[in-house]
């Protein structure tokens, strides 16, 4: 074969492919995939890979930022390529596994990571090697106050869960005329409980409300009913659980077998918005209220909701909940910064997320939007406080996304 | 009479050999750097040697001695919080915190082996489970050392005193290759010390060390505070290296296992058991999770296990009972 034949040959094959044949953006996402958190691992892991479609592929314009598909537009239309790793939720492989996906995978951004330990060790290696951290679902409210300059976090963190909370009781109260007095903190051992626990103590004292109860509990404990003893003795108006979904199953039956009927339980969030606790405590869960960052039923609200519900459904055959919406709107956001940046470059993309400010309804969220302060936390992810009606969540505030009104103190 | 002469020379002939061999390994990691420049296994010969370093010092009590702790986590920890706390609250370094962290990791194994040791056997080895469960406990629910939050160890700027690197991992191998050292070092000394002798008879039985006039729990005791000392630096170096620690991470009783496991798959009271377990144990563990996890399938555990099952199966007497040159002492069952 002569040389003209080879370089014709060539030729041909440049014409083959698109003139801007634009390189795959790699991103990598850090999850315990095996080991105690894997279902949450995996349903985050099927959560960005629906996103991940929404971003790259053809289909109906979706009503949302990054919702045309297609690829990167900016990028010629490059996509996004996911690498997932298994953190197994331990700190210290966490911290591996991101070297590995900055060194090896060349993955210009990660994603991550459910519990706050390992974002922990996450977020000190992006920052060191230059690379953004996009805390989708870490909700420990120190994260962002560690001087991290490539840090990002979309998800509202527990200060703002629990400062919606506190809220919500001052704006039910005037609006029922019956306010909130007294709370009964009940919290698990772990970083969850202890933090959240911490926050909700001092906005207490703020809002000037007396701690009837203050009780502690070790994380999965076989038997809560001394537990449900003291919260009956305490009585509060409002008991403010932090709890996982055993634990929040457990003490709502202790409760009620020693026929102790709370005037109102808000929770935050966790192990009481699984649809394991919803369908495990039944009829025991109506008119429980817990925070969340998601609110399912606005899709008046948020017209996305729906089509990509449905994308998410077909996939895991599960609802998008609180954690699955955070990582899809996370992906969305690192996405449109990434399309901003022009280059796909981490110091590019960096600049992209500080200059982001999206509007809540350009996204599934029911936020007011997405923009980061100067420790990268976003400020207007706002949440939202929902009952349980019927045997499923429905949004009773702010009083302009809600869907219905609260059942209160009743 | 000729005889014992005899083996009193085999003895020290083979322990020299030993030492060169130990001297051989010891250039050889040394050299690594020049030629793994990857981060991702430069991090995996950390942790592996680390490890080797950790089975060893738990080999020394648990070994040597015979006292199988299934609570090492404990001094881990402990050595993990003390040099952490010294570094994060009053600004000293870790190089120097490390040793603090050992001492009050072996202090530790001198106070929980006070009443443990008192009991034998399948009692003691449940007895130091419980005591690691507690320590667990207490860690979790102090306050004041960061309770479940942990401790995150910021990174301020490039130092050699205060173990703060940003991206580059050979300081770290040196560092894990002195400890290992450190640890094999004292092993062999061990081995061949008067110590050692009485150790092993420890082991062996316990009646009939004491008619020889062997100090049984003075020796467990020594043993105890030697490898709990050890253990302690372990954690301090291991807290340094990955820059944020919590009582899950590094006092669970999954780490206890860990720090046994691989002197017991390498071969329990011998020299280099510890090494050649980690060696095979750390890398498949991590490897496999690392390209095997992400599918979420579980496939790495099983296979992990599998082999752990498998090894058992085959060498009950560990791995390094493949080699026959290094056996162990002579006299030690």
């Amino acid at each position: 074969m002569s040389v003209s034949r080879i370089a014709l040959g060539a030729f041909l094959l440049s014409l083959a492919t698109p003139a801007f044949a634009a390189d795959d953006i790699i991103i990598g996402a850090i999850y315990p995939l095996t080991g105690n958190g894997a279902q949450v691992g995996l349903d985050a892991k099927a959560a960005y890979e629906v996103e991940a479609d929404i971003i790259n592929g053809t289909h109906p314009k979706i009503p949302m930022l990054m919702g045309e598909g297609g690829g990167l537009k900016n990028l010629g239309g490059a996509h996004i390529k996911l690498v997932f790793a298994d953190s197994q939720g331990d700190p210290q492989k966490a911290r591996a596994e991101a070297e590995r996906l900055i060194t090896q995978e060349h993955v210009v951004a990660i994603v991550g990571s459910y519990t706050s330990a390992t974002a922990a060790t996450i977020s000190q290696v992006t920052d060191r090697y230059e690379i953004p951290y996009m805390s989708a679902d870490n909700s420990s409210p120190s994260l962002n106050q560690r001087g991290l300059k490539w840090f990002f976090r979309t998800s509202p963190h527990d200060e703002m869960f629990s400062a919606a909370m506190f809220g919500f009781f001052k704006d039910i109260g005037a609006k029922t005329g019956k306010p909130v007095k007294s709370v009964a903190l009940f919290y698990e051992d772990s970083i969850f409980g202890t933090d959240s626990s911490n926050v909700q103590r001092k906005l207490a004292g703020a809002a000037g409300l007396t701690v009837a109860a203050d009780i502690k509990y070790r994380a999965n404990s076989p038997s809560l009913s001394s537990e449900a003893q003291r919260l009956k003795a305490a009585d509060a108006d409002v008991i403010l659980p932090s709890s996982y979904t055993s634990d929040a199953l457990s003490i709502v039956r202790s409760m009620n077998e020693i026929a102790y009927k709370p005037k109102a339980i808000v929770a935050q969030a966790a192990g009481f918005q699984e649809s394991g606790f919803l369908t495990g405590a039944g009829p025991l869960a109506e008119g429980i209220l817990s925070r969340s960052s998601f609110a399912g039923d606005a899709i008046k609200a948020r017209p996305a909701i729906v089509p990509v519900q449905e994308l998410f459904k077909a996939k895991q055959n599960k609802s998008l909940n609180d954690n699955t919406s955070r990582e899809i709107t996370a992906l969305q956001i690192l996405a449109d910064a990434i399309n901003r940046s022009g280059t796909g470059k981490p110091a590019d993309i960096r600049t992209a997320l500080i200059a982001t400010d999206v509007k809540g309804i350009d996204t599934i969220m029911p936020w007011v939007g997405v923009k980061f302060d100067e420790t990268g936390q976003n400020i207007e992810g706002t949440p939202v406080i929902q009952q349980v009606k019927d045997g499923t969540y429905v949004t009773v505030w702010p009083f302009d996304v809600a869907t219905t009104d609260a059942v209160w103190m009743k | 009479m000729a005889g014992s002469i005899l083996g009193h020379n085999s003895i020290q002939r083979r322990r020299r050999l030993e030492l060169i061999v130990g001297l051989i390994v010891l250039a050889g990691l040394c050299l690594l750097p020049l030629v793994v420049k990857d981060v991702y296994t430069q991090n995996l010969i950390i942790l592996t040697i680390l490890y080797a370093g950790l089975a060893q010092a738990w080999n020394i009590l648990g070994g040597y001695c015979g006292q199988v702790s299934l609570g090492h986590a404990l001094y881990f920890g402990i050595g993990a919080y003390v040099s952490t706390m010294l570094y994060v609250k009053l600004g000293i370094p870790p190089t120097l915190g490390m040793f603090a962290g050992g001492l009050v990791g072996g202090l530790f194994a001198l106070l929980v082996g006070w009443p443990c040791f008192r009991l034998s056997g399948h009692y003691y080895a449940i007895a130091t489970v419980v005591v690691g469960e507690i320590g667990y406990l207490l860690f979790l629910n102090w306050d004041f050392i960061g309770g479940a939050s942990g401790i995150n160890i910021p990174f301020k700027h490039e130092s050699l005193v205060e173990l703060q690197f940003r991206v580059t991992k050979v300081p770290w191998l040196y560092l894990v290759i002195a400890y290992a050292g450190l640890a094999w070092i004292i092993a062999w000394i061990i081995e061949g010390s008067r110590w050692g002798y009485s150790w092993r008879a420890v082991k062996d039985d316990v009646t009939a060390a004491r008619s020889l006039a062997v100090r049984v729990f003075p020796s467990k005791m020594a043993a105890a505070a030697i490898s709990g000392c050890l253990t302690g630096i372990g954690g301090a170096i291991f807290a340094q290296f990955v820059g944020y620690i919590d009582p899950d991470s590094i006092m669970s009783g999954n780490l206890s296992i860990l720090i046994a496991l691989p002197a017991v798959l390498g071969g329990v009271g011998t020299l280099w058991g510890p090494l050649v377990g980690s060696a095979l144990l750390i890398p498949l563990k991590e490897l496999s999770s690392s390209y095997l996890g992400s599918s979420g399938s579980g496939l790495d555990l099983m296979i992990y296990g599998a082999l752990i099952v498998l090894i058992a199966l085959a060498r009950p007497q560990g791995l390094i009972s493949l080699l026959g040159l290094f056996r162990k002492p002579e006299g030690a069952r």
